[in-house]
């Protein structure tokens, strides 16, 4: 069997079915009702036809038993003309027959106790074929007892429920044909927001991202879909915009060292006389690749970081342990400039925190590298300790020329190296800032440049406590 | 420091990139041969029976990690180093449990991969740990870790002597600073900006090793790495 496709169709088909189930059941009771009032009807008429008859019958002087026929002027029903009557006397002997009748037995011999002391009540079937709802009652007149059966010929009232049926039956179809298009009319509007829907969402694409669908209204299901389809296209939106900026970004920053590479060996093979020539020539561009090199891998910790679940590999420990870890890889770096390193802890803090070690460990090297970078001969650099409810804070603030106002943020930018020639004293690759905040943020920690100190540039890192 | 010479076979389908490996190692002292596919590659580990094989991972048709699951298979007693630009964790894990002896990931630096074939090489012919390298008038005791230059004894912090020490261990070979972050300072991250610290760690060693003498041992190579060498 061949399943509907279309929800339209199947909702159709379902409604139709139910209806026409509803419809069937509905018009075998109203039948049957009708068929049950009608024959109490007939019943209740022959009832009262029997007491009238009862009245007009009497026995001449020869025994012969008769019916006043003078009623018949003023007749009550056209049902009395088709009455069907036959009397018998108790010992089964008939005493009369209606003209109606023809000579036919009404109902055949007298069963046991027929009419006494009731209306009897039963369907017949007479010579002809013709079916007879007949009742009996026995009837005591002038000292004797006789038994009265009367009937109505059913062939009629047949007719007119078979009619009455056809009817029912013949509407049945047409009905269950409408209703059927209806249905289909109200389903296609009812599912018509959902069809522009996806019309809308087939064109969007990779480049038309930020459109967004239609939320007719917010409350019901469709708008329910259509809000949580735009939540989904808002966080694809990031994840591209995010995508896009960084191959953007990449390709500028592999495209400069590359460039250098070339020149350098072109004017190497075009100009160079001397081993020495050729010997500076490659230093050059080993040199060069290396920084390529650090650029890659920073791009690829930064991927790596992005795409990691926060919360895989996260310890217990305390931060001033791994400043100091820090400090001490650095620290040819800070006796070269001559840095004084001053420690200050605000009292009683707790500062052991919950993080990926190895993560925040490249974060401090990377914020700690910049400030002694920046730091000039012979500056402190001071570090304090402190924490609140939630977060232990290691402010790292040095006595370099600072972070220019309103560069704050773009400093966390990837490749963002200062504007300026002579802060870059060794240039970085610029991902150092961007990964720490990456790797930061990733453990539910923060990293901001104080933009309120007067001097130098204070870096606050945050980092979350851990929950005992 | 070479006992025979080593057999090595070189899977790799970029030409270049194998003529730059060859061109490399045969001046080691390797006899060296190349393959540029995983058939071809493999024939020549049944025919020339090589001690070591340089696997490159992506190849055409056949992917590198099959060979060396079927050379384990065969039971082929041969060390494996897979040189490869995928470098994840997962990567290398599944290359060392795949049966691989070392892993390499691209780019690397060439004094780096000679000196983990050589370490792969020792491996099978163990030499007994020196207590003292001499390199010219240079003396490291690796127990008391003490090191003299023309007797007097040089004062160094035990980052210098560490930093001394491997150097004299690959006398006359180039390290990288790779090499040296890795080995030395034990930085596990590719993406830790040490190589300043490295520098200014040489700068120093440089002063008390070299400064006080005519002879100088330590070398600056621009661009690859340094490299402890006696006089010629």
């Amino acid at each position: 069997m061949m399943r509907p496709r279309k929800l339209r169709t199947k909702l159709t088909l379902w409604y139709v079915a139910v209806l026409a189930v509803l419809l069937v059941l509905y018009i075998g009771l109203v039948f049957i009702f009708q068929y049950t009032v009608l024959t109490r009807q007939i019943y209740h008429d022959e009832v009262q036809d029997v007491e009238t008859v009862e009245g007009l019958l009497y026995f001449d002087q020869q025994d012969g038993l008769y019916l006043r026929e003078d009623y018949h002027s003023h007749p009550r029903s056209h049902l009395l003309i088709d009455r069907l009557m036959e009397v018998r006397d108790l010992s089964g002997n008939v005493l009369y027959r209606s003209d109606t009748l023809h000579g036919a037995s009404l109902g055949g011999p007298s069963l046991p106790e027929e009419g006494n002391g009731a209306f009897n009540e039963r369907v017949v079937k007479m010579a002809d074929g013709e079916h007879v709802f007949l009742i009996s009652h026995l009837h005591g007149m002038q000292g004797r007892t006789v038994l009265i059966r009367l009937g109505y010929s059913l062939s009629l009232f047949r007719d007119r429920m078979e009619q009455f049926f056809g009817l029912l039956l013949v509407a049945l179809p047409a009905g269950l044909l409408l209703a059927g298009f209806a249905g289909y009319a109200i389903a296609k509007r009812a599912l018509k927001p959902m069809e522009e829907m996806a019309a809308r969402a087939e064109q969007i694409t990779a480049s038309n991202l930020h459109d967004r669908l239609e939320v007719e209204n917010e409350d019901d299901e469709l708008g329910h879909m259509a809000r949580v389809f735009n939540h989904l296209l808002e966080r694809l939106e990031q994840a591209f915009e995010q995508l896009r900026r960084f191959t953007a970004n990449a390709a500028h920053e592999l495209r400069t060292p590359l460039t250098s590479l070339r020149a350098v060996g072109e004017v190497a093979l075009q100009e160079a006389s001397t081993l020495e020539d050729y010997r500076e020539a490659i230093g050059s561009i080993l040199e060069e690749t290396g920084r390529l090199n650090q650029t890659i891998e920073g791009l690829l910790l930064l991927a790596k970081a992005e795409s990691a679940q926060p919360g895989q590999a996260q310890t217990s420990f305390a931060v001033p342990d791994l400043v100091h870890e820090v400090l001490n890889l650095l620290g040819v770096l800070i006796e070269e400039r001559n840095v004084t390193v001053f420690e200050e802890y605000e009292d009683d803090v707790s500062l052991i925190v919950h993080a990926d070690r190895s993560l925040v460990r490249i974060a401090l090297i990377n914020v700690i590298h910049n400030a002694i970078k920046f730091s000039p001969q012979g500056s402190p650099l001071k570090i304090t300790y402190s924490s609140d409810t939630s977060h232990a804070q290691v402010n790292i603030h040095d006595s370099g020329p600072g972070i220019t106002p309103g560069n704050d943020q773009l400093v966390f930018e990837r490749f963002f190296t200062g504007a300026s020639p002579a802060t870059s004293v060794g240039h970085g690759s610029g991902l150092g800032l961007s990964i720490a905040k990456l790797v930061l943020e990733r453990e539910r920690g923060s990293i901001t440049f104080d933009s309120a100190v007067p001097h130098g540039a204070k870096c606050v890192i945050r980092l979350p406590l851990v929950v005992i | 420091m070479t006992y025979l010479r080593a057999k090595i076979l070189i899977i790799e389908d970029d030409r270049k990139m194998a003529a730059a490996l060859v061109a490399g190692m045969e001046p080691a002292g390797y006899e060296v041969a190349t393959a540029s596919s995983a058939e071809e590659g493999f024939f020549l580990v049944h025919t020339l029976q090589p001690d070591l094989l340089l696997l490159d991972l992506t190849l055409p048709h056949r992917n590198g990690l099959d060979i060396l699951k079927q050379i384990r298979r065969e039971g082929i007693d041969l060390l494996v180093l897979i040189l490869t630009s995928h470098n994840t964790v997962e990567d290398r894990v599944e290359g060392l449990s795949s049966g691989a002896d070392d892993y390499l990931g691209k780019p690397f630096s060439f004094p780096e991969l000679l000196a983990r074939v050589q370490a792969l090489l020792r491996r099978t012919l163990p030499t007994p740990a020196l207590s003292a390298i001499r390199i010219g008038d240079l003396e490291v005791d690796t127990k008391s870790k003490v090191a003299r230059r023309a007797g007097a004894r040089l004062e160094l912090t035990p980052r210098e002597f560490d930093l001394l020490l491997y150097l004299a261990e690959n006398e006359g070979r180039t390290v990288s600073r790779e090499m040296l972050a890795k080995d030395v300072w034990h930085e596990s991250s590719r993406f830790t900006p040490i190589d300043n610290v490295i520098d200014v760690q040489v700068a120093r060693l440089r002063k008390k090793l070299d400064d006080p003498y005519p002879t100088k041992l330590l070398q600056t190579i621009r661009g690859v790495g340094f490299s402890l060498r006696g006089p010629q």
